[in-house]
């Protein structure tokens, strides 16, 4: 044992300085599609049939974009290369509300300005320590391995007092991931309905944000059919600093994710 | 990969055959029905004689077969899967009871116990059971797995899965075939480039072409990282259950690091989005790719530091060795693959098997544990990794230059097989085409569902506080078993 001791005193620290530091993704990383200009009605067209799970839609020369379908696979901008789309390399991708997350080029009228109900926050004596309890409904099993990761050394959600709780009844924070299975929907809404209140939803993964690529009789189509949802965090899966954002925008102490619009087009 | 070769016969025969060629050393690699018209179609997989072959047989719905399960155990999940999926009956099953199918709200604590699905309850002074999942402690997939104990042994071990059944045969088939990968990549999200190779190389054979060079090299590089991070894994899992705080954040930081090296080669963490039927989508990155060599030299040296001092922590050792043991002979009986059963003494690896991608066959020696405990499948990844790491390092500094990828010619032929070693081991993808450029049916038989069959078996004689370990062992993913 005092082998291993020496060895962590040893090891380099690794942990990031997040949400204080900003961390920049990875040049190239697929974070997600954004609209970066006005399409010609073939580029729209074009787009939203390269996109499998129904994220871009297109109506006419505009295309509307869901940005809690995306998986980041980058299909729709190699379908219309140097045009109306493109990746966006960002990390930070949760939002509030399902509507925060959608945009269409050019942009209708009704979606300047528009108002949206009051969200629901944890009270100000609970947002330091947050007690969080995973539910995986159905998930392909990567996203699991990026929320064990949150405990890395990288990570280390500890230090910003998030707490996996094995107990519902602890927990402030259901972290559902997956679309909802059939199989799994009763056993999510006994987790939720043994949480105290105030308790908060986060859908973590597309496809727990929207059901993804999954439809049929098999998948319910995303946690906010079952459930209220709080806080969607998009990705697929989403790496841990989105995890660790959406949380930490859960907790009411981050800004979410602007719409998926690209810098200069915004 | 090939077109498949099919041998058609009557129903009784298929199942006389079939344990026929099992008792001559074939093993069975997959059992599946397909609807044809109104009838169904059974369709065995068994490798044998070096490459794999089909046996096929009609059965109408409703109807029955004589089961297979009694002379080939491998089959029990695949028999009692068509039967909750097709309702043919596979007669003289030992234990038909449901396996895919969740009956509505069927929660294990309002139904009042097992036996709706045919579990034995033990009874005896102080046997108790304990539901363990779907929602468990800890992050994990849904699963459960039900003990029943009177307080240290582990008396009955049942497992249930497909609690994360999302129909992923059937939206292979639905979507367009060109997004038709992106469905394959997720269906066990941390094997995604195997899913990817493996239903590939189905549509390649279909449409009687084979990737270019560049990309049979790229693929066998992202599967070489995809089996390090995978294999990492299980170590931190176990070095977790061993409550080593400081093993489990050194094992999980190189973790963490094969997937930031992934995220720069390829714009994904999981690999994804690169391996496609006709070749490869996107060239690796290629700033990362020169440096991929020493950044992985580098990644050993921390790796077999941080190993060294694992291998002489005694109270990580006395936990695994002798947990769980699987025999070679279950190991046969049940066809189970990869790692587990190669520390069990199998030796199967579909890179030398049924060579693909740019594996040479002569240079791969799958690693044979003798024990087949918790600690022997520790080892033979272990074993893999080093593997793994001279591979990759290899295929990174001579990837071949010249295109990408070839464009999908019309579907040419009727059925096909596609076969990878993902990191769990032997992954099959049947295919059959719908016309020239659209699929009407797909089987996926991971090395999860070929795995999970045999579980239960390794808890017999075992304690209850070695579960952590023997599960973690195996390394399983719900997901890929569940599909």
């Amino acid at each position: 044992m005092i082998r291993w001791l020496w060895h962590g005193l040893a090891a380099p620290r690794l942990t990031s300085r997040y949400p204080r530091r900003a961390e920049p993704a990875p040049a190239g990383f697929r974070g997600r599609a954004v609209l970066a200009g006005a399409p010609s009605r073939e580029q729209a067209a074009a787009a939203a049939a390269a996109c499998l799970p129904g994220a871009l839609a297109a109506d006419g020369a505009r295309l509307r974009l869901d940005a809690a379908r995306c998986i980041g696979c980058g299909l729709c901008v190699r379908a219309v290369s140097g045009g109306p789309l493109r990746m966006e390399p960002r990390l930070e991708l949760a939002a509030r509300e399902r509507a925060s997350l959608l945009a269409t080029s050019p942009p209708e009228a009704a979606e300047r300005g528009r108002e949206l109900p009051p969200p629901r926050r944890l009270p100000r004596p609970l947002r330091r320590s947050i007690h969080i309890r995973h539910v995986d409904t159905g998930s392909d099993g990567a996203i699991e391995q990026e929320i064990a990761a949150l405990l890395n050394p990288y990570y280390d959600m500890q230090r910003l007092g998030l707490f996996f709780t094995a107990t519902p009844r602890h927990a402030d924070v259901l972290l559902v991931t997956g679309p909802v299975t059939a199989a799994m929907e009763g056993y999510l809404l006994r987790t939720y309905e043994a949480m105290p209140e105030p308790r908060l939803v986060v859908a973590a993964g597309t496809d727990a944000c929207s059901g993804g690529i999954w439809s049929g009789p098999e998948t319910r189509g995303g946690v906010d059919s079952v459930l209220p949802v709080d806080v969607y965090v998009p990705g697929d899966p989403p790496p841990p600093i989105a995890l660790l954002h959406g949380l930490l925008l859960a907790a009411g102490r981050a800004a979410p994710a602007g719409p998926p619009v690209a810098e200069g087009a915004r | 990969m090939s077109e498949l070769r099919v041998e058609a016969m009557a129903a009784a025969e298929l199942s006389r055959r079939a344990a026929a060629q099992v008792a001559q050393g074939a093993r069975l690699a997959g059992l599946f029905a397909l609807p044809r018209g109104a009838e169904l179609e059974l369709t065995a997989l068994l490798f044998a004689g070096g490459e794999l072959v089909g046996l096929r047989a009609a059965v109408a719905p409703g109807d029955g077969y004589p089961s297979l399960t009694r002379r080939v155990p491998a089959a029990h999940w695949y028999e009692r899967e068509i039967h909750d999926l097709h309702g043919i009956v596979p007669a003289g099953h030992p234990r038909l009871e449901p396996l895919v199918r969740h009956a509505d709200g069927d929660l294990l604590a309002e139904r009042g116990g097992l036996e709706h699905r045919g579990h034995e309850r033990l009874g005896g002074p102080g046997v108790f059971l304990i539901p363990y999942g779907p929602v468990r402690s800890g992050v994990f997939e849904a699963a459960q797995f039900l003990v029943q104990t009177s307080g240290e042994d582990v008396a009955y071990c049942a497992q249930r899965l497909f609690f994360k059944r999302r129909g992923a045969e059937r939206r292979i088939c639905e979507v367009p075939l060109e997004q038709a990968v992106l469905v394959a990549e997720r269906v066990s999200g941390t094997a995604s480039v195997a899913h990817a190779i493996a239903f590939a190389q189905a549509v390649e054979a279909l449409a009687a072409i084979e990737a270019p060079p560049r990309a049979r090299a790229a693929r066998s590089l992202l599967a070489e990282l995809e089996r390090l991070h995978n294999h990492t894994e299980v170590i931190v899992r176990e070095c977790e259950d061993a409550a080593l705080t400081v093993a489990q954040a050194s094992f999980a930081a190189l973790k963490e690091r094969l997937h930031r090296l992934a995220a720069e080669l390829t714009g994904s963490r999981f690999l994804r989005g690169v391996v496609v039927p006709g070749g490869i989508a996107c060239d690796l990155e290629p700033d990362a790719l020169a440096r991929l060599p020493a950044a992985l030299a580098e990644w050993r040296r921390d790796y077999a530091a941080s190993l060294g001092l694992l291998m002489r922590t005694d109270s990580f050792l006395d936990r695994l060795i002798t947990a769980g043991p699987l025999s070679e002979a279950d190991a046969r009986d049940f066809a189970c693959v990869g790692p587990v059963a190669r520390a069990s003494g199998v030796d199967l690896d579909v890179r030398r098997d049924l060579p693909y991608a740019a594996y040479d066959p002569g240079a791969i020696e799958p690693p044979l544990g003798r024990d087949g405990d918790a600690m022997a499948r520790l080892e033979v990844r272990f074993a893999e990794i080093e593997a793994s790491l001279a591979l990759a390092g290899q295929l990174a500094a001579s990837l071949p230059a010249g295109p990408l990828s070839l464009p999908l010619p019309p579907l040419a032929r009727e059925e096909a097989v596609g076969c990878a070693e993902a990191p769990r081991g032997e992954l099959v993808y049947y295919l059959r085409a719908a016309g020239e450029r659209a699929l009407a049916a797909c089987r996926i038989r991971t090395p999860s569902l070929a795995n999970f069959g045999v579980f239960n078996r390794l808890f017999e004689g075992q304690v209850l506080t070695d579960f952590a370990f023997i599960e973690h062992s195996l390394g399983l993913s719900p997901a890929g078993c569940d599909r």
